[in-house]
């Protein structure tokens, strides 16, 4: 059986390689590997296991999709012009402030949809913009916007690495709140410092000339109330479960942009942002699908069963020095797959060893979105260039900016894992 | 790229997406609507509904039949729970080998073959369990249909953001809204398994049952494995079955572990502390739940046996051993019916006044040598009005 699965993990690497010098997409590239594995196992081209496997994330993707629905109604109403307006006509003399509030306002889309590239998508050049008004180089900006982005997805509440691997290893998505939060937020203001705090003042003129203008009536209220919205239905279902009705995640971020939509100060086209929506996530949605399918027919012929055993085979010392390396690669080269893939066996060795899983799958979710700079996806750094019109060189200039700060969080990433026995505390 | 190339390449993208979703549409349809024939043992006085109990069930996925075998005579009442997770198949094998063959000769016995219902008519996404599995009888091949651990999202959907346990409060995976044994004691206006649940303890109440057991299996990664867990009101009996049980008759020893007083929603510890029923809750080994496990099949389903497993075994990485004979699916239907059996008679001498004596079922050593499907029947043999359809 050892040499069947490591055949069919030959076959799969080769078809992904191959389908990809051939320009297919990253999705269809998975795909194809997803189909060769099963027809060098054995089982055909297996139907009812690539569409069991298509709906693997189908929650997470509702999840997605009506998140960033709601994200992309709140920036057409002028809700994130306006906030960022505010931030630099307040705090343009405070640096300080100006940039923590600025890595606040990046966290936000990523927290609540679970992606990066939603933050890019959504706030990346606005704040870009600003950040090259503060001083800040091109190069400097990406890997700025790359950072705050990959530390938003990883940011609580939803943090889709933690929950694919929580799920697979029947392990409830609780008492993660904490420990994301503090690794995710100084993440990002470590990236954000670092990279950013050398500059000039901010030209508030030059600025605000540039910066698009939100509607006359937009203010503080109509922005916060939406969110207010979220939050109230996530805290009532937990204050009051019993009376609550069940209303899910998708539908609490529908009623949420519903509240947007009636509180805009211009009249909001629905059906356009939400073909825009899909349009911007296709790729991101596509991606979780194959990925599913991928899993099924891994888990179907045994090659992920040896994934899974050679990496709870390794001496624990040895994953400790290796984690930071493998887990930002694995995200890179399978995206979120990467998640139910290493994180699932991983979290059950170190539950055996005595370490805190959620502590260190926390820790391990940080560093998976780490990768998304790296080939052969790189989802989120390319969307960073590209929202951005970055001119430079991708690897010589950007991936080398965002390296010191990357290395850091890797490495506190890494001390979370060793020591979350230590750190159970932090488990709400 | 043209417009023409591009439009051609979506129609026939949409062709074969069409095609694939009627071909695993059919396949989804025949593992829901799947009716597996029992046969009902002469000692079976009675097939009720679990909506008898709970009329709001009525009608839905979860309305399980019950099936109550009545002595006639005075005696105590046990209930035997199959089928709470439908991926461990040991567990609704070992209840249906009881609906088929047992025989009371005091006492009362309520035996559930498939508890969460809804849960046995979904496969697991990602996870590539095969739909059906096979069984080798004397008079043929008998068919089996397998689930998952969670109910069917068609019959219980959306989730909560995060599943809040009534009336602990105590948080759980969103998901676990739909885990028969994280949602006890139930909720009469809950989700559909927390209304499920919630039937059973009227179930529970209303025939005065006196033991409880839930039966289970699990993967050799996971520490609660190959063991009684017991209530505080049923650690006596689970000690004394654990010791008789290792000493005499099985060939690896079973455990005994108390049920964790702050850990709710388990069937050990919300049937102990919500009814009068004493209760257990039995685990046996399927190493086809480990995730380290190698090929997803009928094969590593029925024989147990796994070389990657074994592997992780190697490296002191399980909490039950394995080796070349895995775990047949024969030893562990075997392991809970001399378990549940084990039970019975303890139970039966520690409460003189509530005496519960089985007859006909197969111990341990007898499963493994006649093989699990000896002790299922011919539906097309058995008359019509002692055949029920699950």
């Amino acid at each position: 059986m050892f040499i069947h699965a490591g055949m069919i993990l030959v076959v799969m690497a080769v078809t992904f390689a191959v389908a990809k010098l051939l320009k297919l997409t990253i999705e269809l590239s998975m795909f194809v590997a997803a189909i060769a594995g099963a027809l060098a196992h054995g089982a055909g081209i297996p139907v009812r296991h690539i569409v069991d496997g298509a709906f693997t994330y189908y929650d997470v993707c509702l999840i997605f999709i009506t998140a960033t629905f709601f994200m992309n109604l709140l920036k057409e109403a002028g809700g994130v012009t306006y906030i960022i307006r505010g931030i630099i006509t307040t705090f343009h003399r405070q640096r300080f402030v100006c940039l923590l509030l600025l890595t606040l306002v990046l966290l936000i889309p990523g927290a609540l949809t679970g992606s990066g590239a939603v933050t890019v998508l959504i706030m990346g050049t606005m704040v870009g913009n600003v950040l090259t008004y503060m001083g800040i180089s091109e190069t400097r900006t990406a890997a700025i916007i790359f950072l705050c982005a990959a530390m938003s997805a990883a940011a609580p509440p939803i943090n889709l690495w933690a929950m694919m691997a929580a799920a697979g290893s029947n392990m409830p998505y609780v008492g993660f709140m904490q420990p994301l939060l503090i690794i995710t937020v100084s993440g990002a203001l470590l990236s954000m410092f670092i990279l950013g705090w050398k500059g000039k003042a901010v030209d508030l003129e030059k600025a605000l000339k540039e910066l698009p203008t939100p509607p006359e009536k937009m203010n503080f209220l109509r922005v916060i109330i939406p969110f207010l919205v979220f939050f109230a239905l996530v805290l009532a279902g937990r204050i009051w479960p019993f009376q609550m009705p069940i209303l899910g995640l998708p539908l609490m971020f529908l009623i949420s942009a519903f509240a947007v939509f009636l509180i805009s100060p211009k009249k909001l086209p629905l059906l356009e942002i939400a073909s825009t929506t899909i349009r911007q996530l296709i790729p991101l949605v596509g991606i979780m699908i194959v990925v599913g399918v991928l899993i099924q027919i891994m888990a179907l012929s045994g090659a992920r069963g040896l994934i899974s055993l050679g990496v709870v085979t390794l001496p624990l010392t040895v994953l400790f020095a290796a984690l930071w390396l493998i887990l930002p690669w694995s995200e890179g080269l399978v995206q979120y797959a990467a998640a139910p893939l290493l994180g699932v066996p991983l979290i059950l060795l170190f539950n055996m060893k005595g370490l805190n899983p959620v502590i260190a799958l926390s820790a391990m979710a940080v560093m998976w979105p780490l990768g998304d700079c790296l080939p052969p996806t790189a989802v989120v750094g390319r969307a960073t260039v590209i929202e951005l019109k970055y001119k430079g060189s991708y690897y010589g200039e950007f991936v080398k900016t965002c390296l010191i700060p990357m290395l850091i969080i890797l490495f506190v990433c890494t001390l979370f894992i060793i020591f979350s026995k230590q750190l159970s505390f932090l488990v709400g | 790229m043209s417009e023409k190339y591009i439009k051609t390449v979506k129609i026939i993208s949409f062709c074969i997406a069409l095609i694939l979703m009627i071909m695993a549409g059919r396949a989804f349809y025949e593992h829901r609507y799947f009716k597996g024939a029992i046969v009902l043992s002469p000692g079976v006085t009675e097939v009720k509904k679990l909506s008898d109990y709970f009329s709001p069930l009525e009608g839905t996925a979860n309305d399980c039949n019950i099936y109550i075998l009545d002595s006639g005579n005075p005696g105590g009442t046990v209930m035997v729970l199959g089928g709470t997770h439908p991926e461990e198949p040991g567990a609704n094998l070992a209840a249906q080998v009881l609906v088929e063959n047992a025989q009371l000769e005091k006492g009362r016995l309520i035996v559930v073959i498939w508890a969460n219902r809804s849960a046995s008519t979904v496969s697991r996404p990602g996870d590539a369990y095969p739909q059906f599995y096979h069984i080798s009888t004397d008079w043929g091949v008998k068919k089996f249909r397998m689930g998952d651990r969670w109910a069917n999202p068609l019959d219980s959907w959306p989730d909560p953001e995060v599943y809040v346990n009534y009336p602990s409060r105590q948080l759980l995976a969103y998901m676990d809204i739909r885990n028969l044994n994280r949602t006890w004691p139930g909720k009469a206006d809950g989700a559909l398994v927390e209304r499920t649940c919630y039937a059973f303890i009227e179930l529970i109440k209303e025939e005065k049952v006196g033991l409880f057991i839930d039966l289970h299996e699990a993967e050799l990664e996971y520490p609660v494995i190959s063991t009684i867990v017991a209530n505080q009101n049923a650690q006596e009996i689970a000690a004394m079955v654990s010791m008789i049980l290792t000493a005499f008759e099985f060939k690896r020893p079973i455990g005994m572990e108390f049920s964790p007083p702050s850990l709710h929603g388990l069937s050990h510890r919300e049937v102990g502390d919500y009814s009068d029923a004493l209760s257990l809750l039995f685990e046996a080994p399927e190493p086809f739940l480990d995730r380290v496990r190698g090929i997803t099949d009928e094969h590593l389903l029925l024989t147990g046996k796994d070389p990657f497993v074994m592997k992780a075994g190697e490296y002191g990485l399980l909490y039950e051993k394995i080796d070349e004979e895995g775990w047949p699916i024969d030893v562990r239907v075997g392991r809970h019916c001399s378990t549940i059996l084990q039970s019975v008679q303890t139970y039966s001498e520690m409460y003189p006044d509530k005496v519960v004596a089985i007859s006909k079922v197969p111990r341990y050593a007898e499963v493994i040598e006649n093989g699990v499907g000896h002790y299922f029947y011919d539906p097309d043999e058995a008359p019509t009005d002692r055949v029920v359809y699950e």
